[in-house]
């Protein structure tokens, strides 16, 4: 008995073993295939290329697309350079400095950055609700931590504005991960704080952590209901609860019409057109970043990238699934760093320009 | 026998006077042989209560899952007349013949072609945009199987795009449900093959199930293969062979915490030990299925346990009695009557690991792939994540697939749910 015992010991770790071999192969050496990790945003239209790239190459490995949200999905583009390592990574915001400097201490600091389009996040509301209207400066004043200094207490839109209805207070919008969620604080809650207390301005040269805190901080008492990634599940609940806005993706507004309609901010309706001319205040740009390194690497990501240039303009398949197409100069400065390998300047991302 | 059981006999005259008999027609103790019955009809129809709300969950579930879901399995098509001799496609029979007919194809300009015969046919109520974007994919098949079809005018039903199949559902917007008055009698409806055999897709009319089963089953397989012997051989030992002391008393505390534990722990513990350390690659069935194995091992080594503890130790001391060795006492006697409740066991375990979603996320297993997997390394998702990522999806022909697939996913447990009480009936030795 004890030798089977022991035959058993000694057979499970090489049994173990036998699989780390056989996965090592597949890990740590080369790869042909490509994998994408990023914004939960950007990932419809990421798969949409990565199956155009299946059809036009049949025999090539189906790429991989990972829908991690923008910030998650930049901690693992940034890892490191090789095979277990994404290629490319969706981003729903421009990359920070920060996380710049991430990537370039594990050694993948030559990035490309490249702009596939625009995407607007949209307030939206049931069609049954009561119509608002909307500006930063109340949505600030109405979701902020301490809009005055003092902890938010405002119940309803009435509190803030007797032109509004006298319904509660109650928005379903995405998870502090989120890139849709910066987004909101960047193109909203930092314009409406600006607008109400122009002081802050020049705060935010000055110390960014002290104006974050003051200006982005969302109130946690219920008023602003995290509801995760799943932006279907903030349409349905707008269904159930009339009275509540939500905040998600344009193309999400777009596809459920007949279920809830967009809420106008400066007394702009988000709308194809609003959002691609930037007079609609929630439209910001989409990226993504590649590995320079990779694209010798990785057979197949050149075309890869090559298939976004060729269907991001008006009227192609990416704009036909909801991207709304960027500026015909920042289209032709994006190609251009496709076919040419321009690399990204990391000085370029100090400003925090949101597109 | 006890003195109280003994009935009292009266000893005197004077003890014997008022004994009246128990009246009972008396209003009182009908009052509480009532009060009696009462209790007892409460308490079944209790249990009767419970049993019609857990029923009438599972058929609520059932009833909409089926309601929404069946229609996942449908596909519209409409009838398009085609004559790819127009298209100039240069392409000739022979070259069909060998392994480079897709690339031939994909390269002749099939697609354009399918969608000028569908601006053609049906000009007026939206041309190619009627087409699912597979439909071509469609004729390339239908012209691999039988090339001297680009030679001759034919007609082929080719999927719509998903809008138009909601909206022939009866479920979609305005303006589609329009285009599928108009189309009328040139809509048909068919077994959608493509949701059975292929993997995820962006369009709905074109995602299937297929992928994620079979990165599900690769996983299963992993898991299996390795929790059902260490768990058994774990359960023997235990059983068997280990001393009862402080230690394997605490081992025992160990593995009844450890079936406990929530799943996404094993998510966390496998993201660390197989991706962070071993450097497995991401995504991969092998790691998934690893991962599961952590979770299924406890509940087999307590299923195996209970099971080999249910042999008599008659059956033992018998055979150690005729001279069997312990092993021959384990590998003749105690498992052969112990296999209905471990199998049992196991398949159930497995069965909880099939349902599971959280660790397999945190390991990566929730890509969107456009192929099945073919080997336990290739980035895979599973039945559960599947379901969970159409859930996200923006287009309205997802919600039909979701509900489709948490079909697909059901028909499996209660397969394997079925197989194990077939085991347990068909084999089970009651003492």
């Amino acid at each position: 008995m004890r030798r089977i015992v022991l035959a058993l010991a000694a057979w499970l770790p090489v049994a173990l073993g036998a699989c780390v071999d056989q996965a090592a192969g597949g890990g740590a050496g080369a790869r042909d295939q490509i994998r994408v990790v990023g914004s939960s945003t950007v990932y419809p239209f990421t798969t949409l290329i990565a199956e155009q790239y299946l059809a036009a190459n049949p025999n090539a490995r189906p790429p991989v697309i990972e829908s991690t949200g923008t910030g998650a999905g930049i901690r693992l583009f940034c890892a490191g350079i090789g095979a277990s390592y994404a290629d490319l990574v969706d981003a729903s915001r421009r990359m920070k400095r920060s996380e710049y400097d991430e990537c370039a201490r594990h050694g993948a600091g030559d990035l490309m950055e490249v702009q596939i389009g625009i995407d607007g996040i949209a307030f939206a509301e049931a069609r049954q609700g009561p119509p608002m209207r909307l500006t930063p400066a109340l949505i600030f004043r109405a979701l902020a931590a301490a809009p005055d200094g003092r902890p938010n207490d405002s119940r309803t839109w009435r509190d803030l504005d007797p032109e509004m209805p006298a319904t509660p207070i109650r928005v379903y919008g995405p998870p502090a991960t989120s890139g849709t969620r910066e987004a909101f604080a960047e193109l909203i809650l930092a314009r409406g704080c600006e607008t109400l207390k122009p002081e802050l301005a020049a705060l935010r040269e000055r110390n960014r952590a002290a104006f974050d805190a003051r200006c982005l901080a969302v109130r946690d008492d219920g008023a602003y209901v995290d509801a995760g990634e799943n932006d279907n599940l903030i349409v349905q609940k707008l269904g159930a609860n009339p009275d509540a806005i939500g905040i998600f993706g344009y193309s999400y507004l777009e596809e459920n019409t007949d279920a809830v309609r967009g809420v106008a901010i400066n007394g702009v309706e988000p709308s194809y057109g609003a959002i691609a001319n930037d007079s609609y205040p929630g439209s910001r740009a989409l990226y993504v970043y590649v590995k320079r390194a990779h694209l010798r690497a990785v057979p197949g990501l050149r075309r890869f990238l090559a298939l976004y240039a060729a269907n991001w303009a008006p009227g192609g398949a990416l704009t036909r699934r909801g991207l709304i197409p960027s500026p015909v100069s920042v289209r032709a400065r994006a190609a251009d760093t496709i076919s040419h390998d321009r690399p990204l300047d990391p000085r370029s991302l100090d400003a925090g320009v949101i597109g | 026998m006890s003195k109280s059981l003994v009935p009292h006999v009266p000893v005197s005259a004077a003890e014997v006077a008022p004994h009246r008999p128990t009246d009972w027609r008396s209003d009182a103790m009908e009052r509480r042989v009532r009060r009696r019955y009462a209790a007892e009809r409460r308490f079944r129809l209790m249990g009767l209560g419970a049993v019609v709300v857990s029923a009438g969950f599972l058929a609520f579930l059932l009833i909409v899952m089926i309601a929404q879901g069946h229609l996942g399995f449908v596909e519209t098509r409409v009838t398009l007349p085609l004559d790819l001799r127009q298209a100039r496609l240069g392409l000739t029979a022979e070259r069909l013949r060998g392994p480079g007919a897709d690339l031939a194809l994909a390269g002749a300009g099939l697609e354009r072609a399918v969608d000028a015969a569908a601006n053609r046919a049906f000009a007026t109520e939206g041309g190619a945009a009627l087409l699912s974007d597979g439909a071509w994919l469609r004729v390339r098949d239908a012209v691999k199987r039988d090339p001297h079809l680009l030679g001759r005018p034919f007609t082929l039903d080719l999927p719509v795009a998903s809008a138009i199949d909601v909206a022939a559902k009866g479920n979609g917007t305005p303006a589609a449900e329009r285009t599928v008055a108009a189309l009328g009698a040139h809509l048909s409806r068919g077994i959608a093959r493509d949701f059975l055999t292929g993997a995820d897709s962006t369009d709905a009319t074109r995602a299937g199930i297929w992928g994620a089963l079979k990165g599900s089953l690769l996983t299963m397989f992993v898991t299996l293969a390795l929790a059902f012997p260490v768990g058994v051989l774990s359960a023997i030992y235990l059983e068997e062979y280990a001393p009862r002391n402080r230690a394997t008393d605490f081992l025992e505390v160990s593995i009844n915490n450890l079936a406990a534990v929530p799943s996404i722990v094993f998510g966390l513990l496998g993201l660390a030990v197989f991706l962070g350390t071993l450097h497995l690659p991401r995504s991969a069935p092998l790691v998934g299925g690893l991962t599961l194995a952590l979770m299924t091992m406890p509940v087999i080594v307590i299923a195996s346990r209970n099971a080999i503890r249910a042999v008599p130790p008659s059956i033992r001391d018998a055979a150690l009695a005729v001279g069997a060795s312990p092993i021959q006492v384990v590998s003749h006697h105690v498992l052969p009557l112990a296999a209905p409740g471990i199998l049992t066991g196991t398949i159930i375990g497995m069965a909880r690991a099939l349902g599971e979603t959280a660790p397999l996320l945190m390991i990566g297993m929730r890509a969107f792939i456009a192929a099945p997997p073919d080997r336990l390394t290739d980035p895979a998702t599973a039945l559960p994540v599947q379901i969970f990522l159409w859930s996200d999806q923006v287009s309205r022909g997802f919600v039909e697939k979701t509900s489709a697939a948490i079909l697909v996913l059901l028909v499996f447990l209660l397969a394997m749910n079925g197989v194990a009480i077939f085991l347990r009936n068909r084999f089970e030795t009651r003492w």
